[in-house]
């Protein structure tokens, strides 16, 4: 049986390689994404493991919070005073303060210098280089108050060299700064994208607010000192709230919250590939289903001359096998390339990456096999238990395997699990439990594929019957075709309604998303500009802007607002602070209980409803606060406002936040003027804020389609993760229609013979193709809207307080559909036409 | 003479129960008007160690007499035996075991499995079994059919002669109580067929193989040890030792 197995699988070389394609791109997917972030994973733990090699100890403020959410712990910093007290410990060879924060440089261009979201860090430059995490590349070490280093990824991005000027934006006004050296990162350019402006000590700690204060203190322990010796007496001498931890600790601290992020990113990742893989194993089962159908009698004829049922079975089985195990080794060869394909695409967006040399874990090799093995057998288990029913007698005659079964079986059993699949959908929505969504849904498009052909024939009917208007003959055929067998029809399209599912979708959610983002806009903001930092995701800007855009005339009101985090109820939040100063002419509170301004200006807390309602907290209520530069305290709620995600949960007066959080950098300005938003409004107040080269200013209108944008960005990521399950659907749909040809080679060369012109024949072919997309794209748009609007409608409360239906996008995909059938169509189409006729009526 | 003696204790008392009987056997297709009365209560039986031809018109039921009997098809009501088993009481299982190891079929469209080659399709009945190859009888099957130079082709690059040769081989190779043969020669030339049924006619004669053969060539028939005649489903007269001319005869009578 063995034998067979493998003799029928080399003899159809070409139906192994289409059915392979699909597990191929789905192995690529996974073991890429393995592959990539183990290798960034390595790259990162010894770039950390590299800097803090050195350094044996560090002195630092104990994490301020219980949950450190997903930022790393938020520290306090230290008394200067402790620094020479550690020196004075015995055994300890040097020891030095460090202070770092924001620091930006601008271009000679007068651009503010960010790469792709990355942090612009400002630090404090050590010249003892056992123990700096910088090495200088070129020139000296800073030593006075206008001198900086840069890193040597920036200066060369930038044509910088040392002995030039440059600008740097920090939390007080900018300043100009001499550059006097260059340095790398340990052994990289910089970190991950990261620029580094180093500044000599006393400078640092003035630019950052840390007059008199460190961030952490780095010691070297004298040679042949014993550690934990050592490091219990620092421990002694240290202030309560300050802590000492080896160097160890610091890198593995480090390194574990770049991971961090890492696994997320490689999750994401994830999701997609095993995207591809259910919609490849759409494809898999129905090429399968055809290859049984076509063999049916070979299968009988084994099953004459001695075959079991098992045997039969195991023999789809292995079938299915042999393909997964080829697919899934040329997957993963074809995954290391794609790793460094996407290392290619992140640097493409900005991402710079350090470099390392590829690692290809053992794990990865065993995922990629394990999964692309799997799906391919699980696809199979269907037609091979319907491969056992074919009867031994059919072997005889021209017995056409069962095409009639119970649809009412099918209607029982899909709608069975479809209704399972909502069930679950519903209840992860709910709960939420993104796990139990994801299988709710895939339950839904097993329920969708199960009930697909009871509908298949009256679609394709219609679908095809402007076909038939227009095309004649070829379209009538083409159309007949597609009705012959729905069960086949339903099949082939499945992938591609699960592909048109998913991108519905997120069509509609994403619609949802960028409408609300725009509506919490206007539900809480009232200003005329709004002034943001320019750097995606860049901390913020200079403290000065807001004081200098109170001189731009006409500017009637200017409100800052902070972004920070503390503990509210033992439990980590996010906060916002606002000046309650001319509150309502730049924002807006719609407050459901209590006051605004006044509250603010009190220092009391205003929460939204949802939390208030959850945390059952009315106004006057007293709730336990932390702050990790002031410490544990109490605040009364003064207000309840309405939920608002541009707002957040959290509000609190700036003067309140400015005394709790340590050198905090605004994350807007919002001024509003007499004479409303204009073009020649922004230009005045750009041209007062030219300094800060970091600045954005919008008017609302501008910041609403910034806002929109930045969702479509995302929307345009995911459609492009999206493309490849469309790519392996499309693929199902070649392999489909390849082996319709070859079953019907004897219908299509009596076609042919009676007269059909091969354009006829092409034409035909191109039909059935157009029809099997639409039907899959139709059924697919349909439950990925609904999906859509269930995403959409159940994250209300999380700030999507907008549906919104973009049926333009809908049609699109539809005609879009039709027209990658047309393509799918094309050397199918071209086969058939191609078929030598005498042979054709020849074959049997 | 290799395959009969199974029962030798016994056939002293008791002859041996034939190669296989029919007893009753009715086969229905359809509903209704259109019902069908493919075999419409046929009691018959071949014996061990003969060869018996199956004549009738088209639509006379002999092949679903023969389907029914070899367990490929369910009879309708009525019974069947191979040897003195019911093949209605065995389920699936039992029936793959039968198959495998007292029965072996020859078609009139070959069925050999085109991805194998011939000396692999011969084999398979052995293979799908699991059971060793009697190489000493596979040589002397290939030697007599003279397929030894073809044995490693595949059967797009035989001739349909071949092809049907290499199908016998693959019947005979278990050595199986019963060999079901429908229209073997049906798709050969004349030549082809002489050599087919000559074969045939060997290995009832000088192996002792029992073998049934569906056919409606007269000339074919007249290698057999016995005709028996069916129209309508039923059975409508046997011939012992025929010629070509007596089987033709009978067939005029019946049509006539």
């Amino acid at each position: 049986m063995w034998k067979v197995t493998v003799k029928g699988l080399l003899a159809h070389k070409l139906r192994l390689v289409l059915t392979a394609l699909a597990i191929v791109l789905g192995v690529t997917f996974v073991s890429g994404t393995l592959v990539l972030t183990d290798t960034l994973h390595n790259t990162f733990t010894t770039l950390f493991g590299h800097i803090y090699q050195n350094i044996d100890f560090e002195i630092r403020g104990k994490a301020a919070f219980a949950d450190n959410g997903t930022g790393g712990a938020v520290r306090k910093p230290i008394p200067q005073s402790i620094l020479a007290n550690v020196r004075a410990v015995p055994g300890v060879a040097y020891a030095e303060g460090t202070a770092g924060g924001y620091a930006q440089f601008v271009s000679s261009t007068s651009k503010a210098i960010s790469t792709g979201g990355a942090p612009t860090i400002g630090l404090s430059f050590d010249p003892n280089p056992q123990l700096s995490a910088l090495q200088l590349a070129a020139g000296t070490a800073p030593k006075t108050p206008n001198q900086v280093v840069m890193d040597e990824g920036t200066a060369r991005k930038y044509h910088f060299e040392v002995g030039q000027h440059v600008r740097i934006l920090l939390a007080g006004p900018p300043q100009t700064f001499t550059i006097v050296g260059i340095v790398r990162f340990g052994t990289a350019d910089n970190l991950a994208g990261a620029t580094l402006a180093a500044f000599d000590l006393p400078t640092a700690q003035h630019l950052f607010g840390l007059t008199g204060r460190y961030n952490a203190i780095d010691v070297l322990a004298r040679p042949g000192t014993a550690k934990a010796g050592l490091e219990h007496a620092i421990a002694k001498i240290l202030p309560p709230g300050v802590e000492v931890v080896t160097g160890q600790t610091v890198a593995n601290e480090q390194s574990s919250a770049i991971n961090q992020a890492l696994s997320f990113f490689s999750t994401a990742l994830l999701v997609f590939a095993f995207i591809s893989l259910f919609v490849g194993g759409f494809t898999i089962f129905n090429t399968f289903s055809i290859i049984v159908g076509q063999r049916t009698r070979e299968l009988a004829l084994l099953r004459v001359v001695g075959a079991s049922r098992r045997q039969v079975f195991r023999s789809v089985l292995v079938e299915a096998s042999i393909v997964g195990l080829v697919a899934s080794l040329v997957g993963l060869g074809l995954g290391v390339l794609a790793a460094m394909g996407l290392e290619a695409l992140l640097k493409g967006f900005g991402i710079t990456l350090p470099s390392g040399p590829l690692v290809f874990e053992t794990r990865t090799v065993v995922a990629a096999i394990a999964v692309g093995v799997g799906v391919t057998v699980v696809s199979a288990i269907s037609p091979a238990r319907r491969a056992v029913q074919i009867p031994p007698v059919a072997a005889l005659g021209d017995h056409r395997g069962d095409q009639r079964e119970s649809m009412r079986r099918r209607i029982y059993a899909g709608s069975i699990v479809a209704l399972l699949g909502i069930a679950v959908l519903a209840l992860g929505l709910t709960k939420p439990a993104i796990q139990l969504v994801g299988l709710g849904a895939v339950a839904v498009f097993i329920g969708a594929g199960m009930l697909a052909p009871v509908v298949a024939r009256p679609m394709a009917s219609v679908l095809g019957r402007p076909l038939a208007g227009i095309l004649g003959i070829s379209g009538k055929l083409g159309r007949e075709n597609s009705m012959r067998s729905p069960r086949r029809t339903a099949q082939t399209s499945s992938a591609l309604m699960v592909g048109l599912a998913l991108v519905s979708t997120i069509a509609v959610f994403g619609a949802s998303v960028s409408k609300s983002a725009t509506s919490s806009v206007d539900n809480a903001v009232n200003a005329d500009y709004i002034i943001t930092n320019s750097g995606a995701g860049a901390a913020g800007f200079s403290g000065s802007v807001a004081a200098a855009a109170a001189h731009v005339p006409g500017v009637t009101a200017v409100s800052t607002v902070y972004n920070g985090t503390f503990e509210f109820r033992h439990s980590l939040k996010a906060l916002t602070a606002v000046s309650p100063d001319h509150l309502s002419e730049t924002v807006i509170l719609r407050m459901d209980s209590g006051s605004g301004a006044p509250a603010l200006a009190a220092g009391e807390l205003l929460v939204d409803t949802t939390t208030a309602n959850t945390d059952h907290l009315s106004v006057g209520s007293v709730v336990p606060v932390k702050f990790a530069e002031t410490g544990s305290s109490t605040m009364r709620i003064g207000g309840i406002f309405k939920a608002n995600a541009l707002r957040g949960s959290f509000v609190a007066g700036d003067s309140f936040f400015l005394s709790n959080f340590n050198n905090p950098l605004p994350v807007a300005v919002l001024l509003r003027t007499d004479s409303g938003a204009s073009k020649a409004g922004t230009a005045a107040v750009g041209g007062r804020l030219s300094a800060y080269a970091n600045l954005k200013i919008q008017t609302r209108a501008e910041f609403e389609n910034t806002q929109q944008m930045q969702v479509n960005q995302l929307l345009g990521l995911i459609y492009a993760l999206l493309a490849l399950a469309i790519l392996i659907a499309l693929i199902g749909i070649v392999n489909t229609l390849m082996l319709s040809v070859f079953e019907r080679t004897h219908e299509i060369g009596l076609l042919r013979a009676i007269g059909m012109r091969r354009r006829q024949v092409r034409a035909m072919i191109r039909s059935e193709a157009v029809i099997l997309s639409l039907f899959g794209a139709i059924v697919g748009v349909l439950i990925g809207t609904a999906l859509g609007v269930a995403f959409a409608s159940s994250l209300k409360q999380q700030g999507i307080t907008d549906l919104v239906v973009p049926f333009a996008s809908l049609v699109t995909f539809l005609a879009i559909a039709a027209l990658l059938g047309l393509g799918a169509a094309s050397w199918p189409a071209r086969r058939a036409a191609k078929l030598d006729v005498l042979a054709a009526i020849a074959a049997e | 003479m290799v395959v009969t003696n199974q029962t030798s204790s016994e056939a002293q008392a008791a002859p041996a129960p034939p190669a296989a009987r029919a007893v009753d056997l009715v086969k229905t297709y359809g509903m209704g008007d259109a019902v069908v009365h493919a075999l419409d209560g046929i009691n018959v039986e071949f014996e061990r160690g003969r060869f018996t031809a199956v004549m009738g018109p088209s639509g006379s039921g002999k092949s679903t007499l023969m389907h029914c009997m070899a367990g490929l098809d369910t009879p309708t009501s009525g019974h069947t035996f191979i040897g003195d088993e019911e093949i209605g009481l065995l389920d699936d299982a039992g029936l793959t075991q039968m198959r495998r190891d007292r029965i072996g079929f020859v078609f009139q469209s070959f069925n050999l499995v085109p991805t194998l080659t011939a000396g692999e399709n011969i084999t398979l009945p052995a293979d799908l079994a699991g059971a060793k190859i009697d190489r000493e009888w596979f040589e002397f099957l290939v030697g007599q059919l003279a397929i030894g130079d073809r044995l490693s082709h595949r059967p797009s690059e035989m001739s349909g002669g071949q092809q049907q040769r290499v199908a016998c081989a693959r019947a005979l190779i278990r050595r199986p109580d019963l060999i079901f043969a429908d229209e073997p020669t049906g798709n050969l030339d004349s030549n082809s067929s002489t050599e087919m049924l000559t074969f045939l006619r060997r290995s009832v004669t000088e192996f002792g193989q029992s073998i049934v053969m569906v056919t409606h060539d007269a000339r074919g028939a007249a290698f057999a040890d016995r005709v028996v005649f069916l129209a309508d489903g039923q059975v409508v007269g046997e011939v012992y030792s025929p010629s070509a001319e007596t089987v033709l005869d009978q067939m005029k009578r019946l049509s006539g």
